[in-house]
C-alpha cells in the first residue's frame, strides 16, 4: 500500500487521471474529502506547498508537487520522474521599460520565494532587501514596495496586464513526483512499479 | 521573553519512562559491547580538533578557551575517539575496540544521544555490523537494514560521467534515460539472490564492489535487509561498505568503513532518541 500526497487542482486532477488510465478505474475523491482510499494506494488532498512535507516526514510514501516548490523547500526527498505538466518558469519581473542592473548598491525584491530568490543573487554576488510576499506579488513595483519581483510565469499574461515584463527567468519548473528517502528503499517495488507505469503515460503524452 | 517552562529547541528532556528506557538502551548495548570485547572511552565534551573535520563548520557550538584559542563543543564522536587513541592513548593501550555513549551537540542548540563503536585497524565491517545487529535483537526491534557501498555511485559517476547529485537524490528517471543495462540492473537490484546476475552484467571495476556487499550480506546474522548499491550521500568519513538501519522514517543506525591516517577502520553510531520513541510508542 502507498500513500499518495497531491495538491488540491488541477495537478491533482491531472495525477488522478494518469491512475484511472494506468489502471481502468475510475480515482475521485467524495466533496470535501481529503482521503481516498483504495485497496492499493491511498490518497491524500493537501496544500501544494505541504506536499513536500508530507513525503518529507513520511506521512506519504509518494507525492506529486513542482519543482519550484521542491527547490524553495529545500527538503531531502528524491525526485523520481518529471511529469512534464505544469510547466512554467520563475522569473524576475520589472516594470515595463527598466532594465535589470545587477550593479546597483542593493536592490529590493517582492516575492513568494525567498530562498530561490536568495540564491539567485547570491550566486551573482549582489547584495538584495528581499521582501517576503503571500500574493499580488505584481503590485510591489508598482507602489514602490520593491524594484522587481521574482514570481512564478506561466502565460506572461498577469505581468502585462500589471505593466511589468519579464527581465530574466531564474529556473523552468515542471511536477514532478516525488518520494520519500525510507518509503523508496522500504518499498522499494512498489515504488519502481508505479514509477515504471506513470513513465509510460507521460512518454505516450 | 523565555517563558518558565521552556527548554532550547533541539534540546532533550527524558523523565520518567522514557529515562528508564534510555538507561535501558544503555544497559543493553554496554552488556552487548563488553561481550563482543569492546572496552569504554568517554571523550571530553570540548574540543580543539573538531573543526579540523566536520563537514559542516555552521553545525559546531564555539567557544574559547584561558588562551582564546578555539574550542568547539563535539559534534562527531568518531573523530574525537579515533584521533585521541591515535595521538594520546596510543603509548597506553593497543586495544582496538572501543565504545562510547555519550551525546553530540550542535548549533544551535540540538542534543542527539548515541551509542558508539569503533573497531580501529579491522577491515571487516561484518564484525562491527553484527554488534550492532546483537543490540537491536537484545532490544527486540527489528529495524530495516540498508547495505550499500559508497563506492559504487562514485565509480558509476566517472565511468559514465555522471553528475554524483543524480544519485544523492535517487533521481531513477535520469540515470534510466541514459540507456545503460547494467545500470537499471543495479537500479533495480534489492535482494541478495538477485546480486549474482547484476555482478555478471556491470563493470569488473563495480564487480568487485558488489562482491563487497554480497559478502557482507552473508557473513551477518539478520533477515530484515536491502541492498541498496546506488545509495549516496556525502560522508563525512564513511568511504565504502555503508549501512543504515531504518524504520518508518527514522534512522536508528549508521556505520561503515573508514580510513584514517592510513589505518582502515569500522564503527558504527546508534541513535538512542529514535529508538527511544519507538520502545516508548511500543510500550
Amino acid at each position: 500500500m502507498l500513500t499518495v500526497a497531491l495538491p488540491k487542482g488541477r495537478i491533482a486532477e491531472d495525477t488522478l487521471e494518469i491512475f484511472a488510465s494506468i489502471f481502468g478505474e475510475e480515482f475521485k475523491f467524495d466533496d470535501r474529502k481529503l482521503i481516498l482510499e483504495t485497496p492499493n494506494f491511498k490518497f491524500l488532498l493537501v496544500r501544494n506547498q505541504d506536499v513536500a512535507t508530507y513525503v518529507y516526514h513520511q506521512a506519504a510514501d509518494i507525492g506529486v508537487v513542482g519543482l519550484d516548490t521542491l527547490e524553495e523547500q529545500g527538503l531531502d526527498v528524491i525526485r523520481l520522474l518529471d511529469l512534464n505538466k505544469g510547466v512554467c518558469k520563475v522569473s524576475i519581473g520589472m516594470r515595463k521599460g527598466e532594465k535589470l542592473d545587477l550593479n546597483k548598491p542593493e536592490l529590493k525584491v517582492a516575492t513568494k520565494m525567498v530562498n530561490i530568490t536568495k540564491r539567485y543573487f547570491a550566486e551573482r554576488a549582489v547584495a538584495v532587501d528581499i521582501i517576503k510576499l503571500y500574493g499580488s506579488i505584481e503590485l510591489a513595483p508598482l507602489v514602490g514596495l520593491a524594484d522587481m519581483i521574482v514570481d512564478v510565469v506561466e502565460t506572461g499574461a498577469t505581468m502585462k496586464q500589471n505593466g511589468l515584463e519579464v527581465v530574466a527567468d531564474i529556473m523552468t519548473s515542471s511536477t514532478y513526483l516525488i518520494a520519500n528517502k525510507n518509503s523508496y528503499f522500504e518499498k522499494k517495488s512498489e515504488v519502481l512499479d508505479i514509477f515504471e507505469k506513470i513513465s509510460k503515460v507521460v512518454e505516450n503524452d | 521573553m523565555m517563558l518558565e517552562h521552556e527548554i532550547p529547541q533541539g534540546t532533550k528532556l527524558y523523565f520518567g519512562n522514557t529515562a528508564k528506557i534510555k538507561r535501558e538502551i544503555e544497559a543493553v548495548a554496554s552488556d552487548v559491547l563488553y561481550k563482543a570485547d569492546y572496552e569504554e572511552l568517554i571523550t571530553p565534551l570540548f574540543s580543539y580538533h573538531q573543526h579540523l573535520s566536520i563537514a559542516d563548520e555552521k553545525e559546531l557550538i564555539r567557544v574559547n578557551d584561558t588562551q582564546n584559542h578555539q574550542l568547539t563543543l563535539r559534534a562527531d564522536s568518531t573523530i574525537d575517539v579515533v584521533r585521541l587513541l591515535d595521538k594520546r592513548l596510543g603509548r597506553n593501550t593497543s586495544h582496538q575496540k572501543w565504545f562510547y555513549i555519550q551525546p553530540i551537540y550542535m548549533y544551535p542548540s540540538k542534543e542527539l544521544y548515541q551509542i558508539g563503536a569503533e573497531y580501529i585497524g579491522e577491515k571487516d565491517l561484518s564484525k562491527t555490523l553484527q554488534s550492532a545487529i546483537d543490540i537491536v535483537k537484545a532490544l527486540k526491534i527489528k529495524p530495516l537494514l540498508q547495505l550499500s557501498n559508497i563506492r559504487i555511485p562514485e565509480l558509476i559517476s566517472q565511468e559514465l560521467g555522471i553528475d554524483l547529485d543524480l544519485f544523492k537524490h535517487i533521481n531513477i528517471q535520469k540515470l534510466l534515460d541514459r540507456k545503460v543495462d547494467w545500470l537499471k540492473a543495479i537500479i533495480y537490484l534489492e535482494k541478495l539472490e538477485d546480486i549474482d546476475s547484476v555482478i555478471e552484467v556491470v563493470p569488473d571495476i563495480i564487480k568487485l564492489e558488489l562482491e563487497r556487499i554480497k559478502v557482507l550480506a552473508q557473513d551477518i546474522e539478520y533477515d530484515n535487509f536491502v541492498i541498496a548499491p546506488l545509495y549516496y550521500a556525502k560522508m563525512l568519513y564513511y568511504d565504502e561498505l555503508y549501512f543504515r538501519m531504518i524504520e518508518k522514517n527514522d534512522v536508528f543506525a549508521r556505520g561503515g568503513r573508514y580510513v584514517n591516517d592510513e589505518v582502515t577502520s569500522v564503527g558504527f553510531a546508534l541513535y538512542t532518541d529514535k529508538i527511544i520513541e519507538k520502545l516508548e510508542g511500543s510500550k
